[in-house]
């Protein structure tokens, strides 16, 4: 242990197990609690009790653990694990400005979305084993932001795909809903088969997994150049699989077969943020692969435009969330490439936050109409469910990028750190995307709310406030927290200071009038195409028909894979399935078995069953034997 | 004077007849007899050796000891063998070898 540990270092160990343990208590003693409980219902409360507690008093923990980085810095604990010959691998965690923020974002998200499935799962078959795995996830996460070293890092990473599998597939007895959780998961195994190749070749080059000996030995330029560019972009490969980065997106949209509770997990604090957290901490050894930087860049740029597109399309309400999860992490990418991790962060934390009340918000809204999510089946909702209606707005517009909203900020930060890159044309192309996004925030905030009530949703109304308050909080916070961006006091320096000391806290007027304009502009025509039907949207769709088939299609890419997997990979599964029938099968296990049996049948006429014939070979072999002897031995 | 050679010939004779008895006769209780006489062949051999053997006292009455073997196995083995004989008798009212070819593949 370090000499620098103190109660917040301690306490921080605790946030993850605290979740596992509630995880444990859930699964293996629920039935024998069930013997003292004859009310179903009763028992079933106290699975999310036991959950929650756990993460509540998680959030509670990580007050502590940000007072002690404000004042002393972080610092790390560690055990020891295995020691295998000279290696030795540790426990360990690892405490910094950017893991208390994403153990503040994981833990308030976690209890808010925990909270709030209490109202949205209520009566589910599998209530209990719903908040299992959610304490399972968060525990997973947790363990994820704190590792200080890869290999415990990959344990969490792992976890975290287990989990979301659990999550998306929650709703197995659905077919879709099963392939959906299968399909997120082989997805990302590649990335994660990726990211063990890149964590091996690191361990080979420097001895060690500990993350920051790894920082220090890179930096003093003692691993081959090559070796570090190629595991560099492993890394990264395996965080495009989990922060669904084209052209690995194709899980994230499906992953919306899970509760919306689930998606809004998945979408804001857990399973999407890990590769941006995985890229945002090796960061170091990113810097020292200028071209890796380029890659980074250019797949968030592409992802970003891409998935926003698809957003502007698509019709179905948890879908239009989903491509704009993946367009803002494709934003987040982005701006990593251009080495912009505060400003990354931020946009994560912030990002997060708005995801996850827009999610829960479009889950109230589902909730109260028998589970519709067409948008265009949904109108002038507004009146009937005032709170979830300005809840959403607020979110749609943060993430929209309309000041004073935390959105405004993070998203004027990330435009910062891009121009700093000086690359010009990537600056352009994501002022076109910025645009993109706060257009099909426009749409997908003001189709279900505004216009008339269709008939079918009369009966709608206001969700519980079991399920409001979350969407409540999540709002101020959503409102609010984009003014940490801002040095309050001596204390805090502003966010960008806060995360790393070598920025500073600027502002370009021109570039937050520049991109109020742009959102501005993109709200107003999504006010006149929605509302006002100014500007027809099927005009416009008409305009280029079969650029927007193909958006409509997602870019066909989806059926590309399915195609590379039916013709490709299927054929090639078939000729082994063939190999293994006849060559292995037929040929050396069958076939050595039948001739064995032929042969058999041809010399078991020596067996006559016969008395003598039996005697005479034993006397003729004896004779034979001992002859043998006699002429071996003279 | 008897020598060792007078031994190994009666020896030889005795187990040659039981030889010939095992594989030409057909009657099983000849068949028995003849694997008897072929057991007593090998007991006098032992014999023999044990007594004109150049050795000490304790190796030559191995020899005996061996003896003492044979004969309680042949003696468990006829119990044995004349139990099976008797049941055969019984299944086929027959105890001629020929007949007996049931035990094949």
């Amino acid at each position: 242990m370090d000499s620098n540990n103190t109660i917040g270092l301690h306490a921080a160990w605790v946030i993850p197990l605290l979740s596992a343990a509630a995880f444990l208590i859930i699964v293996f003693s629920m039935r024998l609690v069930g013997f003292f409980f004859s009310d179903r219902n009763k028992l079933a409360m106290l699975a999310p009790i036991v959950s929650i507690t756990a993460i509540l008093a998680g959030f509670i923990l990580f007050w502590l653990v940000l007072l002690d980085v404000l004042n002393f810095d972080g610092g790390s604990i560690s055990m020891a694990w295995l020691i295998v010959g000279p290696a030795e691998i540790r426990w360990g965690i690892f405490v910094d400005k950017i893991s208390v923020a994403m153990i503040g974002l994981v833990t308030f998200i976690s209890l808010l979305v925990q909270v709030y499935s209490i109202g949205y799962m209520k009566g589910d078959r599998h209530f209990e084993w719903y908040f299992a795995i959610h304490a399972l996830f968060a525990t997973a996460m947790l363990t994820l932001v704190l590792a200080d070293n890869l290999l415990f890092l990959y344990f969490a990473w792992e976890l975290v795909g287990l989990g979301s599998y659990l999550l998306i597939g929650f709703w197995w007895e659905k077919r879709s809903a099963a392939e959906a959780a299968k399909k997120a998961f082989i997805t990302t195994r590649i990335g994660d088969v990726c990211l063990l190749i890149g964590i091996i070749l690191l361990f080979r080059e420097t001895g060690t997994f500990n993350i920051s000996e790894i920082f220090h030995i890179a930096e003093s330029g003692e691993i081959n150049n090559a070796i570090l560019n190629s595991s560099v972009l492993l890394i990264f490969i395996g965080a495009m699989g989990k922060s669904a980065q084209f052209p690995f997106h194709v899980w994230l949209p499906d992953a919306m077969e899970g509760p919306t509770p689930v998606s809004a997990l998945i979408h804001a604090a857990t399973m999407v943020a890990a590769g941006v957290y995985l890229v945002a901490r090796m960061m170091p050894i990113f810097e020292l692969a200028p071209e890796i930087m380029l890659i980074v860049m250019i797949i968030g740029l592409i992802t970003f435009i891409f998935a926003g597109s698809m957003a502007l399309v698509m019709n179905d309400i948890k879908k239009i969330l989903a491509y704009s999860t993946i367009s803002h992490l494709g934003l987040m990418m982005l701006c990593l490439g251009t080495g912009g991790v505060a400003a990354a962060i931020f946009h994560l934390i912030v990002h997060g936050i708005a995801k996850a009340l827009l999610f829960l918000g479009a889950g109230s809204l589902m909730h109260s109409i028998s589970n519709e999510t067409n948008i265009w089946k949904m109108g002038g909702l507004r009146h009937r469910m005032p709170i979830t209606a300005v809840t959403f707005f607020i979110g749609a517009a943060s993430l929209a990028g309309l000041p004073p909203l935390a959105g405004f900020f993070s998203k004027d930060e990330l435009l910062l750190s891009v121009l700093h890159d000086g690359q010009y044309v990537v600056f352009a192309i994501t002022l076109l995307g910025v645009f993109l996004s706060a257009l099909y925030m426009a749409r997908v905030a003001i189709v279900p709310f505004f216009g008339s009530v269709p008939k079918n949703l009369a009966q709608s109304h206001e969700s519980g406030s079991i399920i409001w308050v979350p969407l409540v909080i999540l709002a101020t916070l959503s409102a609010g927290v984009g003014f940490l961006i801002l040095p309050l006091g001596s204390t805090y320096p502003g966010w960008a200071e806060f995360i790393n000391p070598k920025h500073h806290f600027e502002i370009k007027p021109w570039l937050m009038i520049l991109s109020i304009i742009l959102t501005l502009i993109a709200l107003i025509l999504g006010w006149s195409i929605y509302v006002k039907k100014l500007v027809s949207a099927k005009q416009i769709s008409q305009f280029i028909p079969y650029l927007h088939k193909t958006i409509l299609n997602k870019y066909y890419i989806d059926d590309f894979y399915q195609w590379v997997i039916d013709k490709c990979i299927l054929t090639f599964g078939r000729l082994v399935a063939l190999f293994d029938r006849v060559v292995i099968n037929d040929t050396v296990v069958d076939g050595s078995a039948i001739s064995i049996y032929l042969s058999a049948l041809k010399t078991r006429v020596f067996q006559t069953g016969y008395l003598f014939t039996y005697g005479a070979a034993m006397a003729i072999g004896a004779s034979g034997l001992t002859i043998l002897w006699w002429v071996l031995l003279d | 004077m008897i020598e060792l050679t007078h031994f190994q010939i009666l020896s030889g004779f005795l187990f040659a007849i039981g030889l010939y008895g095992v594989l030409a006769r057909r009657n099983a209780i000849l068949v028995l007899m003849s694997i008897e006489l072929m057991l007593n062949a090998v007991n006098i051999n032992l014999i023999g050796y044990s007594i004109f053997m150049n050795a000490s006292e304790s190796h030559r009455a191995l020899g005996h000891v061996i003896i003492i073997f044979v004969i309680t196995v042949a003696a468990a083995e006829l119990a044995l063998a004349i139990a099976i004989i008797l049941r055969l008798y019984r299944n086929k009212s027959s105890i001629n070898t020929d007949d007996i070819n049931i035990m094949k593949w």
